[in-house]
């Protein structure tokens, strides 16, 4: 007699397939042995540079390279919890802090490249210049008239906490409910987008800003209005978690990745490094005075003194 | 018997002790029915509801429930849903969803749900309502068979001629009330009430 | 590219991988599949027993605890993500299990989604069944167990809307896979977490292509439970 599937052999056929479907997935932890997870923002991540650098490192270290691609405030959360071995972020003034928490036990810069305030073809603000500090007071007197809309990143990156600092610079306050100031809570490639759409001004890293220009170059009419001022430059800094607070962390490989980087092949190689013709991130370890920041004397002898010890 | 709302099937759900009296006590086999005994008293007595509802599973499977309930082995399982299908004269649709079944089929797979586990008292609530000639048939012989094993048998009807045929004992119910209780001969020729008089005669009585 | 072109570029190209079985997309596609069926079975394996015992049993608060349960059916992906996240971080309380950023932090995430879907259909299912089934049930001297067997059994069509309703919302969800699987390349990268990077990243025909592969993937699936429930449908006559 054909017996039907009562409950028990149900519920047995749904356990049995789900283990049977789980077993696979249950492998090893996800920081543990060679991989390595690295907090990130969005910028280096979507631009591919970190696509573009695993194959050399995993193959140098028999490493497997992964990023979480964050927001640097949610980056630096997750750092703080303990969750991913390195960070590679750039907001200068919340990596410090990350140090002095004793959560970070070391920071250098290894690379930057710079920020664009971009804005539509006509500049309605009459904005365009290489002074930032003029631009912005450009944008905020043409939107108080009604001239003009800036859209803001709005999710705590550290793109926000450039444009912060710039307004603060400008004098420019009490904007955040004005009419004229749009937060959008998104990625820089989001963000760019509505700014597109609302032929608005914003502010982008130049890598996202010519990598979304060249993937919907017909779409995207911003234009760059501001450039080449040195408040605008955007270095990034790598950030070694403290081992002993979080025991968990592969912090062998996230040391490995430090001396990679900051090496001469890894230096050449995030220079050589281009989105549709353009370099999109300049190398700059050890030569930080170059662009008018200060020379990371004591950081670099650490790094190098480790370097001769492995 | 009795007319619709008399009490006959608030009785029968009494006697299975699916509702408990708000006064006075029931005994069935000479055990106290309370809410503590019925699951004990209930599994050696078995009702046919009005309607039945059937499982949606094969005829088969009603049936065999009855047993699997009590922990019987998958061998006297399938001889015993055999039999008890065979006697509904179902045999032949065993496999099929019993909720594809006709009323007829469905008030003898109910039937055969009950008797496949040999209860002692059994419950019927106007089993064959309904019901064409040759389904109320094989159900009436069935009750007489259980009858002749020497089981009790409480059958609700509104059908006289059906009384007059199956019963031994007659009892009829107004408004809740027993009025009249004695054996077949009794109940139709000499009544003790008035009443049952009228009702025999088919006056219209509540 | 207008928004047309890339919408048919996008078909294109979810052709192309489907044809040329792209491996690295093939894996993505497995996972995301491997994770929601197992979300959806886990959920399923919890929902209906609580389901059934919160349906059947009377106590205090039963009606908001129904309550809270078809509520939960509505949690946003990312608070779940983010809960399941703070559990599993490695400052939280089930940090030890070590699983934070893998494929089973992914299914935890999405059986939390599933399983106030499936308890809660369950719910409804029961408590909408005919009351004199329980009682036949009663009446036959039925055990609690197979009491439970049977009301389960009967709905079984109900139970399967809850697979596809949960399965549904398993897939297509992507904020708490984002949150605790970290979207890492060939390891918890799933179709969708993909395609939310592919579109940050202006690739949007590419995210297109996932797009399409993801609603062949739930097609598929639904098929196959949608011809299960027709099939219970046809047995019921």
């Amino acid at each position: 007699m054909a017996q039907k599937k009562y409950m028990l052999k149900g519920l047995l056929v749904l356990a049995v397939i789900a283990t049977g479907l789980a077993l696979p997935l249950m492998n090893t932890p996800s920081n543990v042995g060679n991989r390595l997870i690295v907090a990130t923002t969005t910028s280096t991540a979507d631009t591919g540079l970190l696509d573009y650098l695993k194959p050399y490192f995993d193959e140098k270290y028999s490493a497997d390279l992964v990023w979480l691609s964050l927001g640097t405030g949610q980056a630096i959360a997750v750092a703080a919890r303990g969750d991913c071995d390195l960070l590679l972020v750039h907001d200068r003034e919340r990596e410090d802090e990350f140090i002095s928490s004793g959560n970070g036990v070391l920071r250098v810069t290894v690379m930057y490249n710079d920020f664009v305030i971009v804005g539509p073809p006509d500049d309605p603000a009459n904005a365009s210049g290489t002074d930032a500090i003029r631009t912005m007071r450009k944008i905020a007197e043409s939107g108080a008239s009604g001239g003009c809309v800036f859209v803001s990143r709005g999710d705590g990156s550290g793109t926000e906490a450039l444009e912060k600092k710039l307004w603060e610079s400008s004098s420019v306050c009490g904007f955040l409910l004005s009419g004229w100031y749009l937060s959008a809570g998104s990625g820089m490639a989001a963000t760019l987008r509505v700014a597109n759409e609302l032929g608005a001004y914003t502010i982008s890293d130049r890598g996202t800003f010519y990598k979304l220009k060249d993937s919907i170059n017909e779409s995207l009419s911003l234009v760059v209005i501001c450039e080449n001022d040195s408040r605008l430059l955007n270095p990034y800094g790598v950030v070694l978690i403290n081992s002993s607070l979080y025991p968990n962390i592969n912090s062998d490989l996230a040391q490995k990745f430090l001396l990679f980087v900051t090496s001469p092949e890894g230096q050449d190689l995030i220079g050589n490094y281009t989105v549709g013709g353009r370099q999109l991130f300049f190398p700059i370890y050890g030569q930080t005075e170059k662009i008018g920041l200060p020379r990371e004397y004591e950081t670099i002898a650490y790094i190098e003194n480790l370097r001769k010890g492995g | 018997m009795g007319p619709s709302g008399s009490g006959k099937t608030t009785l029968l759900r009494l006697l299975d002790g699916l509702e408990f009296p708000d006064s006075g006590e029931i005994y069935v086999g000479g055990k106290r029915l309370t809410m503590e005994s019925a699951p004990k008293i209930r599994a050696n007595v078995g009702a046919v509801f009005q309607s039945p509802v059937m499982f949606d599973a094969s005829v088969y499977d009603n049936v065999a429930f009855s047993l699997r309930f009590r922990g019987f082995p998958a061998s006297a399982i399938k001889k015993n849903v055999e039999e008890a299908l065979k006697i509904v004269q179902l045999e032949d649709e065993a496999k099929r969803n019993a909720l594809t079944l006709s009323g007829g089929e469905a008030q003898r797979v109910a039937l055969a749900r009950v008797l496949v586990y040999n209860p002692e008292l059994i419950l019927l609530d106007e089993p064959t309502a309904n019901l064409d000639p040759s389904n109320s048939m094989i159900i009436e012989s069935v009750l007489r068979e259980a009858r002749s094993e020497g089981k009790t048998v409480v059958l609700v009807t509104h059908n006289i001629f059906q009384a007059k045929r199956l019963a031994d004992k007659m009892a009829l119910l107004l408004a809740g009330e027993m009025i009249e209780i004695g054996d077949k001969k009794t109940f139709f020729e000499s009544p003790s009430d008035s009443r049952t008089r009228r009702f025999i005669d088919g006056d219209l009585v509540c | 590219m207008g928004g047309l072109e890339i919408f048919i570029d996008g078909t294109i190209r979810a052709v192309e991988i489907i044809l040329s079985g792209n491996p690295e997309i093939f894996q993505i596609t497995l996972l995301s599949l491997r994770v929601s069926l197992t979300a959806t079975l886990l959920g399923a394996l919890f929902g209906i027993p609580v389901g059934y015992l919160v349906a059947i049993r009377n106590f205090p608060g039963k009606s908001l605890c129904i309550a809270v349960i078809n509520t939960l059916m509505g949690i946003p992906p990312v608070v779940v993500g983010l809960v399941v996240y703070l559990m599993l971080s490695s400052d939280g309380p089930l940090g030890f299990l070590r699983i934070l950023y893998t494929p089973s932090a992914m299914v935890i995430a999405q059986t939390v989604l599933t399983f106030p879907v499936t308890c809660g259909i369950t719910i409804s299912s029961i408590i909408s069944l005919n009351p004199r089934l329980k009682e036949t049930l009663v009446s036959l001297s039925a055990p609690r167990f197979w009491e439970a067997v049977i009301l389960i059994n009967e709905i079984r069509i109900g139970i399967i809307t809850s697979f596809i309703t949960a399965f549904g919302a398993a897939i297509s969800e992507v904020g708490a896979i984002m949150m605790v699987g970290g979207n890492l390349l060939g390891y918890t990268r799933a179709l969708t977490t993909a395609i939310v990077l592919y579109t940050n990243k202006g690739e949007f025909s590419m995210a297109i292509a996932l797009g399409i592969i993801l609603l062949i993937l739930a097609l598929f699936v639904n098929l196959t439970l949608t011809a299960l429930q027709m099939h219970y449908r046809r047995h019921k006559g």
